[in-house]
């Protein structure tokens, strides 16, 4: 491999269209990216290859949306909050998680973490992204 | 002296100018003023400060969170330089929003402690509340000096400028985190209820407001306690009302900056030259003797406390000090929960204490342990890029014992500073009195 210019944004949101949510791993110590960039923030490498990552996360913190932290286009995602998303791959990154509300955030928290799976989302600005649903153990 | 970090100098503050914070469009008195006149006011205190004049400044620095909304220029830096007697002089303009003028302190110390200059100016302005005339686009010609209030609904839109575009914006968790995840973290991590997070809260804003209410230049200066007898109620009452409404998972509304015009500056000058340079000083030099730097996106998970536990790692290994030495410590608390974080992460609060602290009022400028003794972003104002100047101002005035009414109870020798913005840069400065 080679150190290459390449379109990696386009890349990811054009793989969301054909179901798919890659992150980059990192050929030398096996870090994924996610979201995917070029070289490996974990031990320096160069480069780091095109990933499918399985959707398979843990949630380590719940905060919920208000006033400021929220936007009327956030609706269509029904009940949903904000934190810490750990990918099975070792990913952490801040995303949003469906299906928490103020009615079961306590009995939730006691819970963390918690597992989670990734889902694909119309954003309504020509690209779709990756959130997350809890697993089904919640629901009941 | 002590040498600046890796360098063989001692770097020092020599003089401070920090004009009010202010609404300069709703006073007749203010409205109209320009950005050389903000600027180059806090340049002329600063050097007049330091005993030196504009001929002994080699290069000056320009700081400015958004300078293409606030004053309609690439290139804020050039567009002063007539105001303060250093026409021609080198200059260069830098952009780290909210942590701008904490990092102003960073490339100015760099710049004398490398040997590359002797004296600098370092400042910064901005006009928060307000943009150039007509404000329907950044494209239309301007007004030479005529303002427009900026409102609440533009300005939370150009804060999405903070975030990164290609994923955190799309993603929508990261830029959102900002208000309550370092609340989220405190209370899960240090075992305290919602209840007590939302009285340290309080606890906070009413500290802030306790110290502006002294301090001339101020923005918002009656006090919580002055406001909840104006209602007929209790101030416990107060904070928990409507007045106080929650906008966020755990912040209310007076935990939340407030955006305003103003400018600040320091002179840095090398310690070894101050008597060749500054031939009236009227202070003791204060060294800068350590910052630390770190940077975390805002798709990082508990990024505000996760930079401010490295960049507080860097300096405390690269000066030898620990949260014992310091005596006065400033956040940049834009979000009032930072106030806390922060001061615990320095150990200038003790681990899972820092919360009660704050509740008894031990944090307020003459309490034992004060923070943001000039009333922080809450209470003394947010001129974003200005802020950290103007807190670096503060500090130097307590430590010289110039603050009269709000002179804090011990004479401070060390203090530290926690820079913050920009999603998210953070800066940890260390700053102490010569003997």
């Amino acid at each position: 491999m080679a150190i290459k210019l390449e379109k990696v944004v386009e890349k990811f949101y054009t793989s969301l269209e054909e179901g798919k949510i890659m992150g980059r791993k990192c050929p030398k110590c096996g870090n994924v990216e996610f979201p995917p960039v070029y070289a490996c923030n974990k031990c320096g490498s160069y480069e780091t290859e095109w990933y499918e990552i399985s959707g398979k996360a843990k949630m380590h913190s719940i905060v919920l949306p208000a006033a400021l932290s929220t936007k009327p286009e956030y609706k269509k995602m029904g009940k949903f909050a904000y934190g810490e998303v750990e990918l099975e791959e070792g990913s952490r990154f801040n995303a949003v998680v469906r299906g928490i509300s103020k009615k079961n955030r306590a009995e939730l928290t006691a819970k963390l973490p918690l597992n989670i799976h990734a889902a694909i989302m119309d954003r309504d600005i020509g690209v779709k992204t990756v959130v997350f649903d809890l697993d089904e153990e919640y629901l009941k | 002296m002590k040498s600046f970090g890796k360098y063989a100098r001692s770097v020092s503050i020599i003089g401070v100018g920090c004009t009010p914070f202010m609404y300069t469009v709703d006073n007749p008195e203010t409205d109209g003023l320009t950005e050389g006149e903000l600027f180059g006011y806090a340049a002329l205190k600063a050097m007049e400060d330091a005993g030196v004049n504009p001929q002994d400044v080699d290069y000056y620095y320009h700081g400015c969170a958004n300078p293409m909304g606030g004053q309609n220029y690439l290139t804020p830096n050039v567009h002063v330089t007539n105001w303060f007697g250093m026409k021609g002089k080198g200059s260069m303009h830098h952009s780290e929003a909210c942590c701008t003028g904490y990092l102003a302190l960073e490339i100015a110390a760099n710049a004398v402690a490398s040997g590359k200059y002797d004296c600098v100016l370092t400042g910064a302005v901005e006009f928060g509340d307000s943009t150039p005339h007509p404000d329907d686009s950044i494209e239309t010609p301007k007004h030479p000096y005529k303002r427009d209030k900026m409102t609440m609904e533009k300005f939370l839109k150009t804060t999405s400028w903070l975030y990164e575009r290609p994923y955190t914006r799309v993603l929508m968790a990261g830029q959102e985190l900002i208000y309550d995840d370092a609340a989220e973290w405190y209370v899960r991590t240090r075992g305290i209820t919602a209840e007590q997070m939302n009285d340290t809260l309080n606890a906070m804003c009413v500290n802030n407001r306790r110290n502006a209410s002294v301090n001339p230049l101020a923005l918002e200066r009656t006090t919580y306690e002055e406001l909840a007898a104006e209602k007929g109620m209790t101030l416990d009452e107060y904070m928990n009302s409507p007045y106080n409404p929650r906008m966020g998972d755990f912040l209310r509304a007076g935990g939340v900056e407030l955006k305003c015009d103003g400018a600040a500056a320091a002179i840095v000058c090398a310690t070894e030259k101050i008597p060749e340079i500054a031939k009236n000083l009227k202070h003791k030099p204060i060294e800068i003797v350590g910052i630390g730097s770190a940077a975390c996106e805002a798709s990082t998970p508990h990024f505000e406390v996760k930079a401010t536990e490295e960049a507080v790692s860097q300096v405390y290994a690269s000066t030898g000090l620990s949260g014992d030495d310091l005596d006065l410590f400033y956040a940049n608390d834009f979000i009032i929960t930072s106030h806390l974080v922060s001061a615990e992460i320095a150990g200038y609060l003790p681990y899972g204490e820092g919360w009660k602290y704050i509740i008894d009022g031990r944090t307020a400028w003459d309490g034992d342990k004060p923070i943001n003794s000039n009333g922080g972003r809450t209470s003394f104002g947010h001129a974003h890029a200005a802020s950290g100047l103007a807190d670096i101002y503060e500090a130097c005035k307590q430590m010289w014992n110039e603050c009269g009414d709000h002179q804090v109870k011990k004479l401070p020798k060390t203090t530290m500073l926690r820079g913050y913005g920009g999603a998210q840069n953070i800066a940890a400065v260390i700053i102490r009195t010569m003997d």
